[in-house]
């Protein structure tokens, strides 16, 4: 198993090179000349170029790069052009409550999904099938914000149950019901995705030998569905998960804006809108790795839930 | 991948084409909810590409006498916040939704495509191309939204770019996917055999063959990647104002959710039927054409 892990990490350093040359060629097209900013306009020439050499602006940019990287590993991410804050500083901030909110919608969406498609898969063919499907296709064709507008403006506005902007603080600390209108949110798109798979995944496993066998050795329906059935249906779906991730982050990044919510995924639209590249490319660079380590912890997960996966 | 790759994709004679289509579309228009979807789509399109002849009103035209005015005989959609009809911006901001995309599958679907094709073709590159495909994978497609905005400012080209990267990994795997199984085939040895030119064996022996799945796969996407362009103008990286585009008219709405909500709902409500569509056209299509790949 150490083995396959061990693969698995060597496959996503590719992408994260990738990921720190598209951040690090963020920082290169700032529209101005970082020198110039910190020399000030009226600044001589050769200022200027003292400056730019202290930076290493004058080294190639392969060397330039290398020295990126090896910045970015000691944590030094520059300085917000707007709030002049480190950049590490900020987003240590906003990490929390983007996990907090990513795992609210999970917590939601999984439960919920695998309950509707496995519901769907055991009565295969009669309405509730095809209202579930239905369900599924709908919520798989819905903007996020959609969900989100509707929930703000009936359950947030007109009937006041909760509030819709900001965070209140940690879910331990009182912060709960701020968070469950943005999870609900991000969950419910993921619950149609989830509960089609999971319905195409039990349905096959139903038709296994080993579910026959179940059957025959006269256990209950529940037993033979819940042990036998979902836990291999199981499999399927946490790849799907992993897959969603993208759809996840993404969305994410859509239900922090709408709900002020203070993550990682609304500081990069901030720092975008007003171009603070330094931001911009931190929490682009967050982004993309927590992305990078959800498809890991999903791969690993991979292995623990399919022992063949191990052998093979 | 919840898409499996076609492996043993049968080669389809050409002459049988015009037969199987016709046979194609009488399934297809069998399925009521099919049928229905494409109707949608085809009306959403038509007035989309007819935008200044149907839209009853001026989109840009704005009338503080009837600011944020609920829907009404003279205005269907009711007005914005800036009196401007609704039911127009819609037709005209279909217009970008639509077109963005179209061109975001159609530029990744033929990059992706080719890289796919290219990539079971040639051995050699397979590795290095495939490689190249999954750290692509790798960006979120927000995310590259995001990145591409930051990098050349926000605009309907810096969403284009956004879904056009996010489309070509995708395509390229289920390409390369179809494409191997026709490798397998007889006939591309024989066509070997007789010397037919690498172009023609790519072109006419190889990419027609597996042009049928690649199509089915891009109509499936076509929903998603406007899902992905409407959410990128919704955080303000697509179009800018006074240009109309749905997921941008539906987040300066957001302001007066409270006030008037039809004006950021039905923009969300005209994206929804849309790719709820767009999105039954293609299982259907699926189920047609391709039944391997579905999920």
């Amino acid at each position: 198993m150490g083995r396959q892990i061990a693969h698995r990490l060597l496959i996503s350093i590719p992408a994260l090179v990738g990921v720190l040359f598209l951040c690090f060629c963020l920082m290169q097209v700032v529209p101005s000349d970082p020198a110039m900013i910190i020399a000030g306009p009226d600044a001589k020439k050769e200022t200027v170029d003292a400056i730019r050499k202290d930076l290493g602006l004058d080294r190639p940019i392969p060397i330039q790069f290398f020295d990126y990287i090896v910045r970015v590993a000691q944590g030094d991410l520059g300085r917000s052009i707007i709030s002049n804050k480190k950049v590490i500083e900020e987003l240590s901030q906003t990490v929390g409550p983007t996990v907090e909110l990513m795992l609210g919608a999970m917590l939601l969406a999984v439960p919920i999904g695998m309950a509707l498609g496995t519901l769907a898969a055991v009565n295969r063919g009669s309405i509730v099938d095809r209202i579930i499907m239905a369900f599924s296709v709908a919520g798989v064709s819905m903007p996020v914000f959609f969900i989100g507008l509707i929930l703000i403006q009936y359950v947030g506005f007109k009937w006041a149950l909760l509030p819709f902007t900001g965070r209140e603080g940690p879910v331990w600390a009182g912060g709960l019901p701020s968070l469950i209108l943005p999870a609900v949110t991000l969950g419910a798109v993921l619950i149609g995705p989830i509960s089609r798979l999971t319905r195409t995944a039990v349905l096959e496993v139903l038709g296994a030998d080993f579910v026959r066998t179940a059957r025959a050795k006269g256990l209950r329906e529940t037993a033979v569905i819940v042990h036998h059935a979902l836990r291999n249906a199981l499999i399927p779906v946490v790849t799907l998960i992993g897959l969603q991730a993208a759809f996840l982050l993404g969305g994410a990044v859509v239900t922090e804006t709408m709900f002020a919510w203070p993550g990682v995924g609304r500081l990069a639209v901030g720092a975008i809108v007003s171009s603070d590249f330094p931001t911009a490319q931190g929490a682009i660079m967050i982004l993309a790795m927590a992305f990078l380590l959800i498809n890991l912890i999903v791969d690993v997960l991979y292995v623990f839930l399919d022992p063949r996966v191990q052998r093979g | 991948m919840t898409v499996t790759a076609a492996s043993d994709l049968p080669a389809e004679p050409a002459q049988r084409e015009t037969s199987h289509r016709a046979h194609v579309l009488r399934r297809l228009f069998r399925d009521k909810i099919a049928f229905g979807a494409a109707i949608v789509l085809a009306s959403v399109a038509l007035a989309a590409i007819f935008a200044p002849w149907i839209a009853p009103h001026d989109p840009y035209l704005t009338d503080l006498s009837k600011v944020m005015q609920p829907p009404s005989e003279q205005h269907w959609f009711g007005t914005d916040n800036t009196g401007r009809d609704i039911l127009s911006r819609i037709i005209f901001g279909a217009r970008n939704t639509l077109m963005m995309g179209l061109c975001g599958v159609l530029i990744g679907g033929l990059l992706g495509g080719t890289l796919g094709i290219l990539a079971a073709f040639y051995r050699r590159a397979d590795g290095y191309i495939m490689r190249v495909v999954d750290i692509m994978l790798a960006f979120p497609a927000i995310l590259i939204g995001l990145a591409v905005a930051a990098i050349f400012g926000a605009g309907l080209t810096a969403v284009l770019i956004a879904l056009v990267v996010s489309d070509i990994p995708g395509v390229a795997r289920v390409a390369r996917g179809s494409a191997m199984g026709v490798m397998g085939q007889e006939f591309m040895e024989a066509g070997r055999a007789v010397g037919v030119s690498d172009f023609t064996l790519i072109w006419r022996y190889l990419t027609l063959n597996c042009i049928s799945t690649i199509f089915v796969y891009l109509t499936l996407r076509f929903g998603q990647t406007i899902l992905i362009g409407s959410a990128l103008g919704f955080l303000g990286m697509g179009a800018q104002p006074p240009t109309a585009e749905l997921g941008m008219m539906a987040a300066q709405g957001r302001d007066f959710l409270f006030m008037a909500p039809h004006i950021a709902t039905i923009p969300s409500l005209a994206i929804f039927v849309i790719v709820l569509a767009a999105n039954l056209l293609g299982d259907a299509l699926r189920d047609v054409l391709d039944p391997r790949l579905q999920t």
